[in-house]
This record gives structure tokens, C-alpha cells and sequence, in this order.
């Protein structure tokens, strides 16, 4: 089949504009498609970093937004395996203006020393740690979003509070980095306590236990949600991973709607390369007809007129594929809602699904107008004039 | 049928329905063409003559009757052993050239070679003997857009020729050629009969081109009429 390669490409390149312009459209969608499957790739595909192997989040099993006894902290760090516990309480509030997504950022009232243990893999100059530590006013904030925010060591900084009716002056006292997590702000519970007199009730949104090792982390999860099955305030623990997955949700079907794109998407371009492709086909009736008469046989003559087309699509996949690797680079600067998106990148695998689909959508598309092209006799083939 | 007969058919008939008309476009065809014969068929449109060469190159099926050519029955060979058949056995020239614009004169006659066993570089010389025989050696890298129609139609020879067939068809090979193109094809199809012993059938409309050809057939209305003779008007 290779001794017909350059036939098959130099049929490809016949009418430049249109299979310039195929190639474009075909290159557009798949750059749309290669964006949605790397998200899809990040979500569902990605491993957890060894840091966050580690971790285990507990929340509510009612839901995220449904606080739980704080003191559940001491029994869960009774558990065999627990290396530590931290507690996580999403703040939320507005900085500056709410309106600008710009200025949207995670906000956590935690526990500074037990964090600092808990996510291990942030780093930060000692002194910053222990101002962090020993302020009751202090904040600590990630590298990416200080750069984000054009933050520095002492800047003050604003918390209108809207789940919790308390406006908080921060300081910038440290500035961590890490590899994933990296736009987040923590700042001490206790000023949140204090602030909110005795409102809070002993409520705590979540906690991020360490575990001793990896494959102690199931038995965790089950032994924390064991402990609270009776209790009136039940439990539900999961890998870190996990529920950042479960936190996706919150936006809906996620995995669906990302299908559902990416299907319109493919069946769309699949239309449009259809046309394109019987339009080539039609116009060179007469031409199939010499070739049979020169002893090529239909079924030759399907798989010339499908591997053109498979070629033009994969040109256009290949080309969607660069374009989806830049977009990517937009996306990953862009506002997000998950630390996912901050690292999104096309993957090989991706990359070769991208090339796979950009393929499948050459060869089914002229499949029709080729087998057509392949069965008409030559007489006739000979006969038409278009 | 001895061993020289080529082209042997019995009672041969052709009809199709064109819309809703039944159309009759050969009627008993009996003709026999031997070896090295260089054949004109004539007639007027619509006689039957471009039908009966596309029978003879198994482009199309005959509705009735037998046609056996080169040795071989047509209708026993399936659409692949046909198409295979057609390019060892058969070149065919066409009245508008049918070159492949995209490809050069070269890869225009190497494109049956393709079909064969043969090397990229046999392919090559193969088909830069055949268009150094048709007198265009020094035009190989040129496209059809290129060539002048009589140098279109010289390339499509070497394309019949390349795969060194027993039988050339040409369908109205002049027909798209001024007078001067016409007469080199003309003479190269008769070189090609003479000194290549090649045998050759061709379909025409103009007298002058009927005589290059060893022997002339007339058709009417789908009948061959007898050896020799002539159509009334």
C-alpha cells in the first residue's frame, strides 16, 4: 500500500484551498477536542502526586457545605496509621471587588503548625514559617498566587466575610511553594474564632489527615467513617484525589458534559469533512474510471480515496493537536477553579487520541462517497463529465 | 478458434435501458480480429462501435451471446480477476487523453506498473523506455497541463503501452487533435502494429485515420455489417 502513498498525497494536495481550508476546520474542532480531552485526561486520568498519596480529606457525608464537630480531630488522630491531623475551613468572603474573577482565590482558616505538617511539601524560608506560626493576624500565601495578586511579605490584606459575618485584616507574614495548591491562601483559625466570638459552635468544614503510608490509606478512610457511623454527624473520607473529583462536582456532571462537547464536536467536523470529501469524490468520477480501466480494483481504489482523506484529517489532527497545545498554555493562566487546570497540558495519550479521532473521523467520512466511487462501473464513470 | 484469433465474439448483444427507453446498442455481433491485425471500427453515433470496444475490454457486460478475447472467457473471471486481466492484456488509449493532472508524464505511465511486482526503479525505466518510444524522453517531469494535446495523447499511448500488452483499444484517439498531432498518433499506433506486432483496435470517426488501419469494420445501428461492405449513405 506504501507504493501508492505519494499518489494518495499528491490527490490530498489537488485543490489547495479546499484542503487548506478542510485541513483548518478540521484542526479548529480538534483543537477544541484536544483542550476538552485534556481536561478530561486531568481530571480522571492523572495520578495523585506521592505528597497527596498521603492524604486523606473527611468531611460531612451530608455535604461539603455541612459543617461537623471539630473535636472529631482527636479520635480521628487516635486512629492506627494517622500520622497527623489538620483542620481545613473554607472561608470564602470577597476580596476587593467580587465581580472581577480576577480576584476569586481559595481561603482557609486552619490550624498553622498542623497544616504547615500536613502538606509537607510546602516550602518556605523558616523565618516566614514561624511568623506564619506565631501571628494570630498572619497569612500565608502561595507562590503562584502572590505572584498572581502582586502580593508581598507584609502587605495587608481584606476579607469581606459572606458565609461568616466578619470583615479579617490579614498580613502577608509567609510565602509558600508547592507543586500543586499553589493559590491558596491559609490563615489562622483561632483569629477566625476570636472574630466570630462563640458563633462557630465548634464547626469545622474539613479535615486532611496524613497518613503513615500509602496503603494505609483505605484502612484509614474506612476505620474514620466506622467511627461515626452511629453518631448523628456522620463521616465521609476519601483520598485527596478523590475529593478534589467530588469538589468538581459541585458543577455538575462534569465527565458528561465533557463527553457530550466533545461527541458534538466529532460529529460536527465529521458532517463537514463528509461534504468535503464526496464533493473531491464527485469531481473525479471520470478519473476512477481511467484507473480501473488500467486494472486497479475497487477495492483499491476504496482504500486511495479513503487513505486521502484519512491523510487530510490527520494533518488537520496533527495541526489541532499544536493549536490545542497552546490553548492549553491560555487555559492553564487562565482563572481555575482546579488546581488540575493550573498543570493542564496535552499528554501523549491525549495527543494520540487527538490523532486517533482526527483518523477515524477521515475514514468514516469518505467511507460513503468512496465505496460509491469504488462501485461505479466504468462505463459510466467514463461517461460523466463532471 | 486457432491460437491467432485475438478477438473472437458470437451473437453479441448489448442493451441497457436509458431512462425509460430500451436501447439496442449492439445486435449479434459476430467479428474475429487475429494477431497483429491493426482494426477500424466505424460508423456513425450511436452504431455500437465505443460498446463494442468497452465489451472487448471487459468494461462493460455483454446482455447476451459470447465473447472470448486473448483465450479468455470474460464471463468466467470475477471483477478482480478482470480487473488484473485488463492490465496485463490490455492498454487503452482515449479519445480526451484521461491523464491524472496531478502526476507527471512519468508517474502517469508508471501508475499500471504499480499494480505489478516490479520495483520502484523498474517501474521507472520501464516507463521512461515507453515515453522515450512515443518520442517524449526529454518530457518525463512535465504535467499534463504542461504537454500539448498530441503530447497529452502520446504520454496516454505510453501509459497503454508500458505494461507491454498483447492488445491496444483506442477509442476516437484523434479525435481531440489538430491534424497534424493526429497524423504522428496515428502513424506511432501503426508503428506500434508494425513493429512492435502489437494488435490494435480502433474506434474512429475520420476516414483519414481509417487508413493506417490493416482492416475497417462498419457498424449500423448495432449491427456489424459484413466484410468489406460499406453503410449505404
Amino acid at each position: 500500500m506504501f507504493r501508492y502513498l505519494p499518489f494518495v498525497l499528491k490527490n490530498s494536495w489537488r485543490n489547495r484551498r479546499r484542503t487548506t481550508l478542510t485541513i483548518v476546520s478540521i484542526s479548529v474542532s480538534l483543537c477544541l477536542l484536544g483542550v476538552l480531552m485534556a481536561i478530561y485526561y486531568a481530571f480522571y486520568f492523572t495520578d495523585a502526586t506521592p505528597s497527596q498519596a498521603l492524604r486523606l480529606v473527611v468531611r460531612n457525608k451530608i455535604s461539603l457545605a455541612v459543617p461537623m464537630p471539630e473535636y472529631y480531630r482527636d479520635k480521628i488522630r487516635q486512629i492506627p496509621g494517622v500520622r497527623d491531623v489538620a483542620v481545613s475551613q473554607w472561608f470564602g468572603g470577597v476580596y476587593k471587588d467580587r465581580r472581577d474573577p480576577k480576584n476569586f482565590f481559595a481561603r482557609f482558616a486552619v490550624e498553622p503548625e498542623r497544616i504547615i505538617a500536613v502538606r509537607g511539601e510546602m516550602k518556605m524560608p523558616e523565618d516566614q514559617k514561624q511568623a506564619f506560626i506565631h501571628e494570630r493576624t498572619a497569612c500565608m500565601v502561595g507562590k503562584a498566587l502572590a505572584e498572581k495578586q502582586n502580593f508581598h511579605l507584609g502587605d495587608r490584606i481584606t476579607l469581606q466575610g459572606d458565609i461568616f459575618a466578619v470583615n479579617l485584616e490579614l498580613t502577608v507574614r509567609a510565602i509558600y511553594d508547592a507543586p500543586e495548591n499553589n493559590e491558596v491562601l491559609y490563615f489562622n483559625l483561632e483569629y477566625l474564632d476570636q472574630a466570630m466570638g462563640s458563633k462557630r459552635w465548634g464547626q469545622i468544614g474539613t479535615f486532611y489527615v496524613l497518613a503513615d503510608s500509602p496503603d494505609s490509606v483505605p484502612r484509614i478512610a474506612k476505620a474514620i467513617d466506622d467511627s461515626y457511623r452511629n453518631s448523628p454527624v456522620q463521616t465521609k473520607t476519601e483520598s485527596e484525589r478523590q475529593f478534589q473529583l467530588g469538589f468538581l462536582s459541585f458543577l455538575g456532571n462534569v465527565k458528561m458534559i465533557l463527553l457530550s462537547i466533545c461527541a458534538a464536536v466529532t460529529f460536527t467536523i465529521m458532517l463537514v469533512s463528509a461534504n468535503t470529501i464526496a464533493m473531491s469524490v464527485r469531481e473525479r468520477v471520470r478519473e476512477v474510471g481511467v484507473l480501473k480501466t488500467l486494472g486497479f480494483t475497487r477495492g483499491t481504489i476504496l482504500s486511495l480515496i479513503l487513505g486521502e482523506a484519512v491523510a487530510i484529517a490527520t494533518i488537520g489532527g496533527a495541526v489541532g493537536v499544536l493549536l490545542a497545545s497552546g490553548l492549553c498554555g491560555f487555559v492553564r493562566n487562565g482563572p481555575a477553579f482546579s488546581d488540575d487546570i493550573r498543570h493542564l497540558s496535552i499528554q501523549p495519550p491525549v495527543a494520540l487520541a487527538c490523532l486517533a479521532v482526527a483518523a477515524v473521523i477521515g475514514l468514516i467520512s469518505a467511507f460513503i462517497p468512496a465505496w460509491n466511487a469504488s462501485r461505479t462501473s466504468i462505463v459510466e464513470a467514463l461517461r460523466s463529465t463532471e | 478458434m486457432t491460437d491467432n484469433v485475438v478477438i473472437q465474439t458470437s451473437s453479441l448483444t448489448k442493451e441497457f435501458l436509458r431512462d425509460e427507453f430500451h436501447v439496442v446498442a449492439l445486435k449479434g455481433v459476430d467479428i474475429e480480429i487475429h494477431k497483429g491485425e491493426f482494426v477500424a471500427l466505424m460508423g456513425p453515433s450511436g452504431s455500437g462501435k465505443s460498446t463494442l470496444l468497452h465489451l472487448i475490454a471487459a468494461m462493460d457486460v455483454a446482455t447476451g451471446g459470447n465473447i472470448r478475447v486473448l483465450g479468455q472467457d470474460l464471463r468466467a473471471l470475477n471483477d478482480r480477476q478482470i480487473a488484473r486481466w485488463r492490465n496485463e492484456n490490455i492498454g487503452f488509449v482515449f479519445q480526451s487523453f484521461n491523464l491524472i493532472p496531478v502526476l507527471t508524464a512519468l508517474e502517469n505511465v508508471e501508475l499500471p506498473l504499480k499494480l505489478t511486482n516490479l520495483k520502484k526503479q523498474e517501474r521507472l525505466d520501464h516507463a521512461n523506455t515507453a515515453l522515450k518510444l512515443v518520442g517524449l524522453g526529454d518530457r518525463t517531469g512535465h504535467f499534463p497541463r504542461q504537454l500539448s494535446g498530441g503530447q497529452e495523447q502520446r504520454v496516454a499511448i505510453a501509459r497503454a503501452i508500458v505494461t507491454d500488452p498483447a492488445l491496444i483499444l483506442a477509442d476516437e484517439p484523434t479525435g481531440n487533435l489538430d491534424a497534424g498531432s493526429a497524423q504522428d498518433i496515428l502513424s506511432l499506433l501503426s508503428q506500434l502494429n508494425k513493429e512492435h506486432g502489437k494488435t490494435i483496435v480502433m474506434v474512429t470517426h475520420d476516414p483519414h485515420a481509417a487508413r493506417f488501419a490493416s482492416k475497417v469494420r462498419y457498424l449500423e445501428k448495432g449491427e456489424l455489417l459484413a466484410e468489406g461492405a460499406v453503410p449505404a449513405d
